[in-house]
């Protein structure tokens, strides 16, 4: 799907397909890892310290669901991020073109077509930025929910190992599940 | 033989009850557990050091009464005796128990005053004040309950604003 090389779009074209696709940038796709990374190792402390869990040997449980549930966690953000992208466009259309347009008014020397090029630009950036924030905040505020709530409560009685090995993939895994539904 | 038998008990009795203790002072200590979390009863103890103007035998006895439970004092020194006893946490009150110490002779005529009258009360000979400040059972809300609760607050609130957005 990347546009890049792609001599025969023009840079209009790939801003609107940037803008439509799924992926994400390095950078932001960097933020989404390092995100869910720390967001899945957090429970660590909760089992090792509340739950009293053994950490010498279940070291290799954590490595395997931590990184299981990085990764589905990166995977949740990175669908309701655009879930959410387009729907924000539309919220901050007006304002972001009013304010542009009253950036680029002194400007004389510049066409139109390369004020509505920057206009477009800057919405993406500013839908962009707000869509990833959000989408961090949502999924992490369900995932360390879901976990709290099953760790302390339903999976109580289970042993501390099979309780954070089953609430932390059943919290990504519920997370993931959704995000890639349609609302 | 019965009859001297009897004056011979008598004298005995007598002689003990000449030996009861006359001016009593007393120095007291207590403790009472104040951390609930970590027991099933809590515990009071009283420890106190008896000083009288004249000379008591080895085996002076000492009862006691706390709130009409009847106790008897051990004694654990050369006039120093301790009292103690245990509550279930939740019957534990707080503030000050009154321990009514009683030597043998006036335990004697409590036991008799109550059998007529039951809430019947002697002047003990002395009267120790135990005060036990309350103890500490735990947090009002427990830290998971909290944290349940503000992270569903969170969520709630991650979820209202996301069906807004979508809206």
């Amino acid at each position: 799907m990347s546009s890049k090389g792609n001599k025969a779009f023009t840079k209009e074209e790939e801003l609107l397909l940037q803008d439509f696709s799924r992926n994400v940038s390095t950078k932001s796709s960097a933020l989404f890892y390092g995100n869910a990374f720390i967001v899945s190792a957090i429970p660590i402390w909760l089992f090792w310290r509340v739950h009293a869990l053994e950490v010498s040997p279940s070291l290799a449980w954590f490595a395997m669901v931590t990184t299981a549930s990085t990764w589905l966690l990166a995977l949740a953000y990175r669908n309701t991020k655009f879930q959410l992208k387009h729907r924000v466009a539309v919220r901050r259309q007006d304002a972001v073109a009013r304010e542009m347009a009253r950036e680029l008014a002194d400007d004389r020397k510049m066409s139109r077509k390369e004020k509505d090029e920057r206009i477009l630009w800057k919405k993406n950036e500013v839908a962009d930025y707000e869509a990833t924030t959000y989408s961090i905040f949502y999924n992490n505020a369900l995932f360390l929910t879901i976990v709290i709530l099953s760790s302390f409560y339903l999976l109580r009685s289970f042993t501390p190992t099979v309780n954070y090995i089953v609430s932390l993939t059943v919290a990504s895994g519920l997370l993931a599940l959704l995000s890639t539904g349609t609302k | 033989m019965v009859t001297k038998y009897t004056i011979c008990l008598l004298a005995l009795a007598s002689a003990a009850f000449a030996q009861s203790c006359t001016n009593p002072q007393v120095e007291a200590s207590s403790f009472t557990s104040l951390d609930a979390t970590v027991v099933t009863q809590i515990a009071y103890i009283t420890e106190f050091t008896l000083k009288c103007d004249n000379p008591l035998p080895e085996n002076y006895a000492l009862y006691a009464e706390v709130d009409g439970k009847p106790l008897s004092a051990a004694r654990i020194a050369e006039n120093k005796y301790q009292v103690s006893w245990t509550e279930e946490p939740a019957k534990a009150r707080s503030g000050v128990h009154e321990v009514h110490i009683l030597d043998e002779e006036g335990w004697a005529s409590l036991r008799r005053a109550r059998r007529a009258d039951p809430k019947a009360t002697v002047a003990p000979l002395i009267a120790i004040q135990l005060h036990h400040p309350g103890s500490y059972s735990g947090p009002w809300v427990n830290s998971e309950v909290l944290a349940t609760a503000i992270s569903i607050l969170v969520a709630y609130t991650a979820l209202r604003n996301k069906s807004k957005i979508l809206a």
